[in-house]
């Protein structure tokens, strides 16, 4: 084991013992099959030159000097790929995100492990102690800590959590956004918070639509709309189709005008048409917060065709705890729970089964009516109905509490100077 | 979205605040600490006019390197410590971590030092103001918003406008203020000396190109804001400077034409006399405690928020002292300290004002020697690397500050040396 400061440096000779030159970098392989890359190349500075020498023709790397296994002039140049990092350039001394702390931290130093004869990028350190080793005062450190009694505990991760931050490398690196988009929303967007806003729109670029979608809900509609600035249209009008009707509209509100029309244009019609009703809500009020992706079903339904109604499209619904039935007229006559729906003998219409007294709420009704109507009733979802009593929406427990609950948990716009 | 996509609404909002929106207008307006209003006031009042030369050359080198820092948090994306750890590594950024350091507690020192002199005018002790400020200083940002402070101190930084005024109403000769703003007067005694890289040290102090460039990235401003960046800071510096020279003019046409010397704040105050009359003490007081509060406020939260970025620690006000310790010790230990010293017996305040402003100029080419190192670095800033005679004028600046430290050393250890 040995660490890449400690390598740095070192002056590397030949085999007929001719000095090199000074060890300057290190190139590490990032194949995506192996956890830890492997060390493929060194970088000599010779003369001012950087000189690529393969590993294969490096005799000893662990020991005061570095020898080489040829002669200078027999060693071949090797050729970068676009799968190859510089471990000084690239990494020491970055940001990186530690995908198992979820968090941003700072390389202080590199960690490399061998194998049989191979060379690897073993653990990443990023605690005090690779500070004081960077600045050569490690022992020191250390006697420090034994007079006070106290033993410093390396802040190592292990390199298979680490995820690089895209952008900044001059090669094209493939990385693997799979590690970031296996991360819940909610801690990706710890994360995005935790970067400057250049590298959070990188990161996000390399989201796909869905797990866009779902960690841009984990924040605040203004730092929603500061993340999406930099965004291709066409890009936002896919993400607004996808995140739920009513997180749609709080994001268009945070827009200019002229750019919420144009998203809105671009958004697939009736997509568009849900979020132009909920934006014509006030913010503040029930039709502000409430979603319209609902299942409603017909009161001649039996149990059993409702639940297969349910299979359909429970995939595009905020929730299918409660039904709705309606008549032809979209008007709301009665309500009934996953519970009942299952329970139910399966040729039941569920105009059986169905709860006609029903909580509801106007659209013009405020947030506080709809908590309490929630928390009254102990409800999971009230429904929100017009004069004509046709269903316009739902409004869930968790909006409605969000906004009487001081969010938080919600990440806001990473603000040094807030 | 195109920048006049973006400037509409900018514009709304530019016309509503007046000139105080960027980064570059709100440093410029931090500039006149303290330290500022002292050096200023100090110039004008023991050599006249005779100094006015410098302001236009000052300005510049202003500028230019208020402009350095603003490209470089521009196109970056990241604060001066975040790139000085990320691209010279981590033994040049303990170095100028500590250098920053020494002189922000020196600066903090300055700013208590302010607190102390203005409430003396009023004829509180220093030894109830300082501590009291220090508490108010230091809730301010634990628990209060940093942008409601910014908004407070800025409205209540039209006292300087004051100067103006009465650099106005004091008539000075008008010819003779022009005069010397073209004809460099330089002697090579150890307080001329000294008072010239205090001037430089007070209008460029270093902790100023750490705290603009936050405050790009803060914001969140991208090379297509280059152009309106730009403006900004030229803008700043020139109102900056314009303060500066009025405060200079001011001070000369009342208390050099008669001879005061400024001992202590309240004799700086009288330069205000002809605007404000027997008010004049007040009103410097208030401009002056204005200054120093909101100074002794952010200087010691930038700084906390530079040594945690050098050191990938974590900061953040709302973090609380148990996620983010360093952050908070950095911060709560500069402000203590600060007005500790203020609380030990000080002969002048005025004098202690102006040595942090002389530390500021002699470190200053360490700072500027690494912004120019990571402004030509072509792999971080792509096309936006200095111009060769814009390298020229930085180089000047950094090779004439170097010479005039040596020099202030020199005269200052052997006096009469350079005859």
């Amino acid at each position: 084991m040995a660490f890449l400061s400690e390598l740095t440096g070192k002056i590397v000779a030949d085999a007929n013992g001719e000095r090199v030159g000074r060890l300057e970098d290190v190139i590490a392989n990032l194949r995506g099959d192996l956890p830890h890359p492997q060390i493929v190349a060194l970088v000599v500075k010779r003369g001012g030159v950087p000189l690529l020498i393969p590993l294969a023709d490096v005799v000893v790397l662990l020991a005061p000097a570095i020898a080489l296994g040829k002669r200078i002039e027999d060693v071949a140049s090797y050729h970068p790929t676009d799968h190859d990092l510089y471990l000084v350039r690239d990494v020491l001394d970055k940001q990186i995100i530690d995908t198992n702390g979820m968090r941003v931290v700072r390389v202080n130093d590199l960690e490399l492990a061998r194998v049989n004869s191979h060379f690897y990028i073993a653990n990443v350190d990023i605690g005090g102690l690779g500070l004081m080793r960077r600045l050569g005062l490690a022992k020191p450190a250390e006697k420090v800590a034994n007079r006070l009694g106290r033993k410093l505990t390396p802040g190592i991760i292990s390199w298979d959590a680490v995820e690089l931050l895209p952008g900044d490398q001059s090669l094209r690196l493939k990385v693997s956004s799979d590690r970031i988009a296996d991360l819940h929303p909610a801690d990706l967007a710890e994360i995005i918070s935790d970067l400057s806003r250049s590298e959070s729109s990188k990161l996000l670029d390399t989201l796909d639509v869905e797990t866009l979608a779902d960690t841009l809900e984990e924040v605040e509609p203004d730092f929603q709309a500061s993340l999406v600035e930099d965004m291709s249209d066409e890009r936002v009008a896919d993400l607004l189709e996808e995140m739920a009707p009513d997180e749609a509209a709080d994001l268009l509100a945070e827009l200019p005008d002229e750019r919420s029309q144009e998203l809105l244009n671009l958004m697939e019609q009736d997509e568009a048409a849900d979020v132009r009703k909920l934006l014509t809500y006030s913010e503040n009020s029930a039709g502000g917060i409430m979603t319209t992706e609902f299942v409603a079903v017909r009161p001649d339904l039996t149990a059993e065709q409702a639940i297969a109604y349910l299979r359909k499209m429970g995939s595009e619904v905020e929730t299918i705890n409660y039904v709705y039935a309606t008549d032809r007229d979209d008007r709301l006559v009665g309500v009934f729970s996953l519970q009942d729906l299952v329970l139910a003998h399966p040729r039941t219409p569920v105009a059986h089964f169905m709860h006609e007294r029903i909580v509801t709420l106007r659209p013009s009704d405020s947030q506080d009516q709809a908590a309490q109507a929630i928390a009254k009733y102990n409800l999971l979802a009230v429904p929100v109905v017009d004069e004509e009593g046709k269903i316009q929406g739902i409004v869930t427990a968790d909006d409605a509490l969000d906004k009487i609950i001081p969010t938080a948990w919600k990440k806001r716009l990473p603000r040094m100077y807030r | 979205m195109t920048l006049a996509q973006r400037i509409r609404p900018l514009r709304i909002r530019l016309l509503l605040l007046l000139a105080v929106v960027g980064p570059g207008i709100i440093t410029a307006n931090v500039d006149n600490d303290a330290g500022g209003i002292t050096t200023y006031s100090v110039a004008g009042a023991h050599y006249g006019y005779s100094l006015l030369w410098m302001m236009p050359l000052v300005a510049l080198a202003l500028i230019i390197v208020q402009e350095m820092s603003a490209r470089l948090g521009v196109v970056s994306g990241k604060g001066l410590a975040d790139l000085i750890r990320e691209r010279l590594g981590v033994r040049l950024t303990a170095i100028i971590i500590a250098i920053l350091l020494f002189a922000n507690l020196a600066n903090t020192v300055s700013e208590f030092a302010g607190v102390a002199a203005s409430m003396e005018i009023f004829g509180v002790t220093k030894y109830l103001s300082v501590p009291i400020a220090a508490v108010v200083v230091w809730l301010l940002m634990v628990k209060g918003s940093y942008k409601t402070v910014e908004r407070i101190f800025l409205v209540a930084s039209a006292v300087y406008l004051a100067y103006v005024a009465s650099g106005l109403l004091a008539r000075p000769p008008w010819d003779e203020v022009a005069r010397s703003f073209v004809t460099p007067t330089f002697k090579l005694d150890a307080g001329f000396v000294t008072i010239f890289v205090t001037i430089i040290g007070t209008t460029i102090a270093p902790w100023m190109q750490f705290y603009q460039q936050s405050s790009i990235v803060d914001k969140g401003l991208k090379i297509s804001d280059y152009a309106y960046e730009r403006l900004d800071v030229v803008v700043g510096s020139l109102f900056a400077v314009v303060v500066a020279a009025f405060i200079t003019i001011a001070c000369a046409a009342t208390l050099y034409a008669n001879g005061v010397h400024i001992e202590s704040a309240k004799d700086a105050a009288l330069a205000l006399g002809p605007l404000a009359g027997r008010y004049a003490s007040a009103l410097f007081a208030l401009g002056l405690l204005n200054a120093s509060v909101f100074s002794a406020a952010i200087l010691p939260l930038s700084t906390a928020y530079v040594v945690c970025e050098a050191f990938g620690w974590e900061a953040g006000v709302d973090r609380g002292m148990k996620e983010a310790p360093i952050f908070f010790t950095v911060y709560t230990a500069l402000i203590v300290l600060g007005a500790a010293v203020i609380l030990l017996p000080i002969k002048s305040l005025v004098q202690t004002m102006m040595a942090s402003q002389t530390l500021n100029g002699v470190l200053l080419p360490v700072i500027l020697i690494v912004m120019l190192e990571l402004i030509n670095n072509r792999r971080l800033m792509g096309r936006f690397v200095n111009g060769r005679a814009f390298n020229a004028l930085a180089w000047a600046i950094v090779v004439l500050l170097i010479l005039l430290t040596v020099i202030l050393i020199v005269v200052s250890v052997f006096p009469g040396l350079l005859g």
